[in-house]
């Protein structure tokens, strides 16, 4: 075992990070807004497919990254309409999202099953800056998405600590009653959040799909990705700068796994191996969510509860 | 709302029809399939063929209603499992990892303990243990839940992963208990004769779909008579009231939490007494946990209605089946589209078994607020 091995275990830890911050940071924007949407691993699932599909078709990176986006958009909405307009329970929203993502992913991706990805998304190199030993190939080798993916945290962290929007969005999580005592929708609020927040999960779908997946391989594909980016909510403390470290962490409990058979290292079964994202996961949210910490963390305090004027 | 002259309203229900009850579901289930025709239409299959042969494979046929009745009868106990669970607003969606466990479990004790007890015992005994193996995986999070009030949602999500992997593990990886030591080939080790029942003739359907059905039944009665039902009941609409009148919200929450875990254990445990007898990796491919989930929203959490919809969703599983299998073959996920769909539709129509919608004309155009 060389350090080549864990130089490169570091790199894709980080690039694995990219859809998890993606996918967290839209699941931050949603919650903010008081909607959770558990419908993640659907939607990343639709998100990929649909990358996959217009990516065959058309050997079009841009269009097909733009059309996972779309999905997202367009499975959030669906979300938002059940949970907000309609005031469905938005646990089993989520859920039903998660199933009929899943099912319809698998009916339209079952032609090109086990085929391999049609565009891929190449890192770049930095020139001077990627050969640097040791720092340049782990922090200087991805692709731009994952530059833009941090750059996105930035601005999301400054969007809601220090702009109005930002303020009117976390007051709406927090106390939606006087959000529209102030004469703001907040129905508006939470719709607008869940839908870009759909964006966000449907980009991260696609772009793991055209740079990390291999081959579209029906749920397998994100493998539960999608419920560890939710469990990294409660970890970032519905904080995006934080979901970056949390991403990078968890990437590395992602990716571990396929190192250690890589390197035919058999301390324990590939089996039980693969169980660590989630353990891992279970353990960190295990920690974090007892409610002394919840209040520390700062857990939107409306969340998940629909709000209806005349019932205030 | 108001759009030009016609004002749109929700208002409220007291009550609510009964025929209402059934008229969202029936509904759902119609919208369901239209959004299933589209995706079929837009994929080059007649709806139409499509769906009457997913109805003559899944429900009219002989060999079709058993094969139906065969797969419904675990899933009617996931669906018990999840409308156990989330009538009290405990949302445990690990169903899927807990029915593993029971497979896991239950298979263990058709291999080790049934051949030491006698032949009436044999099966319930792999029965009990399968779902004591389904509460057992449910105990972690129901205890952090009920002490530490930590979300069951995520942390009973994420066990059915680890749950996934040690089935794998016990077929795939090891060359242990549950692995049949006579072959080379990754096969479950069979249970033994006695602890399994025999199928109705040479149909699909086995005993154990009574036990389910019993069980449903059961579970009505006694959550509708007993104290412990009304305690839930409380503690569902209103957990401050539950405390002020003395229950015990950790008990109650660890005693539904183990409960639910049992009945999707249990699940398991009738695939291996019926048609697997023997830790089989078919299980991990057919979502039975998933879909007990959106079985028992169907049923509004109605513990008699889960049968019929865990019916209706089998025999959509069934007919889903036997599309793959013609000149222009249909995939079998069409089944989950039209199970996602319907709960979807089935949560948004809520809405209107709750509230009456108004469509007025004002003459005026009022100030809009």
């Amino acid at each position: 075992m060389n350090s080549n091995v864990w130089i490169l275990t570091f790199s894709d830890a980080i690039s694995i990070a990219t859809t998890l911050i993606l996918a967290t940071l839209g699941a931050i924007l949603t919650e903010r807004s008081g909607v959770i949407n558990l419908g993640v691993e659907g939607i990343l699932l639709m998100g990929a497919v649909t990358a996959f599909l217009v990516g065959d078709g058309t050997h079009n990176l841009w269009l097909a990254l733009f059309m996972s986006v779309l999905v997202g958009v367009a499975m959030a909405t669906v979300h938002a309409i059940l949970t907000i307009t309609l005031r469905a329970n938005q646990i089993v929203a989520g859920l039903a999202l998660v199933i009929f993502g899943t099912g319809l992913s698998q009916y339209i991706g079952k032609p090109v099953e086990g085929k391999s990805r049609p565009v891929t998304i190449e890192p770049m190199h930095l020139g001077k800056l990627s050969d640097i030993p040791v720092i340049g190939p782990i922090l200087f080798g991805h692709d731009i998405f994952t530059y833009l993916t941090w750059a996105g945290a930035l601005v999301c962290s400054l969007y809601l600590n220090r702009t109005r929007p930002g303020l009117v969005l976390r007051a709406t999580g927090d106390a939606p009653a006087t959000v529209d005592a102030q004469g703001v929708s907040v129905a508006m609020i939470r719709f607008v959040h869940t839908i870009l927040g759909g964006a966000l999960m449907g980009l991260a779908g696609g772009w793991f799909m055209l740079a990390r997946g291999t081959a579209w391989s029906q749920a397998a594909t994100t493998n539960g990705i999608g419920w560890i980016a939710l469990s990294l909510v409660v970890f970032a403390a519905w904080r995006p700068l934080r979901a970056i470290a949390g991403a990078v962490l968890f990437g590395f409990t992602l990716q571990v796994p396929y190192t250690l058979q890589g390197q035919q290292i058999n301390i324990l079964p590939p089996e039980i191996v693969q169980m660590l994202p989630f353990v891992a996961t279970l353990f960190v949210l295990v920690a974090l969510s007892t409610p002394r910490a919840r209040k520390l963390l700062g857990a939107p305090k409306m969340l998940g509860q629909p709000f209806v004027r005349d019932e205030r | 709302m108001i759009i030009g002259n016609i004002r749109i309203e929700l208002e409220p229900r007291l009550t609510s029809p009964k025929w209402l009850y059934a008229a969202v579901p029936a509904g759902s289930l119609v919208f369901a399939f239209i959004v299933g025709g589209v995706f079929l239409a837009l994929t080059g299959h007649s709806p139409i063929s499509t769906y009457s042969s997913l109805i003559s494979h899944g429900y009219t046929s002989s060999k079709g209603i058993t094969n139906t009745l065969g797969l419904a009868t675990p899933l009617i106990c996931t669906g018990l499992a999840a409308a156990f669970a989330f009538r009290m607003n405990l949302f445990n969606i690990g169903e899927e990892g807990q029915m593993y466990l029971g497979m896991i479990g239950s298979a263990w004790a058709g291999i080790a303990l049934a051949g030491h007890l006698p032949h009436v015992l044999a099966v319930p005994t792999v029965l009990i243990v399968g779902a004591a193996a389904g509460a057992l995986w449910v105990l972690l999070p129901a205890v952090l839940r009920a002490k530490l009030g930590t979300s069951e949602i995520v942390s009973t999500l994420l066990l059915n992963y680890v749950a996934l992997n040690l089935v794998n593990y016990f077929i795939f990886g090891s060359r242990g208990f549950f692995r049949d030591p006579t072959t080379s080939f990754p096969q479950g080790r069979g249970v033994e004769e006695t602890a399994r029942f025999h199928s109705f003739g040479t149909s699909n359907t086995y005993p154990t779909v009574i036990i389910a059905v019993l069980l449903a039944v059961a579970l009505y009665w006694f959550m509708k008579r007993s104290n412990f039902g009304y305690e839930t009941a409380v503690f569902a609409d209103s957990p401050n009231t539950a405390r002020y009148a003395g229950m015990n919200s950790t008990r109650l929450t660890l005693s539904v939490l183990l409960i639910s875990g049992a009945l999707a254990g249990l699940a398991g445990a009738m695939y291996v007494v019926g048609p697997a007898g023997k830790v089989d990796p078919g299980l991990l491919q057919i979502g039975l946990g998933y879909a007990g989930i959106v079985v028992a929203a169907l049923a509004r959490y109605n513990f008699v209605a889960v049968i019929l919809t865990a019916i209706l969703f089998a025999g959509l599983r069934v007919g889903g089946a036997s599309l793959q299998i013609s000149s222009n073959p249909v995939p079998i996920a069409i089944a989950v589209v039209l199970q996602g769909s319907v709960l979807l539709f089935a949560l948004g129509g809520e809405i209107f078994r709750r509230n009456r919608l108004r469509i007025r004309r004002v003459e005026q155009a009022s100030v809009a607020l």
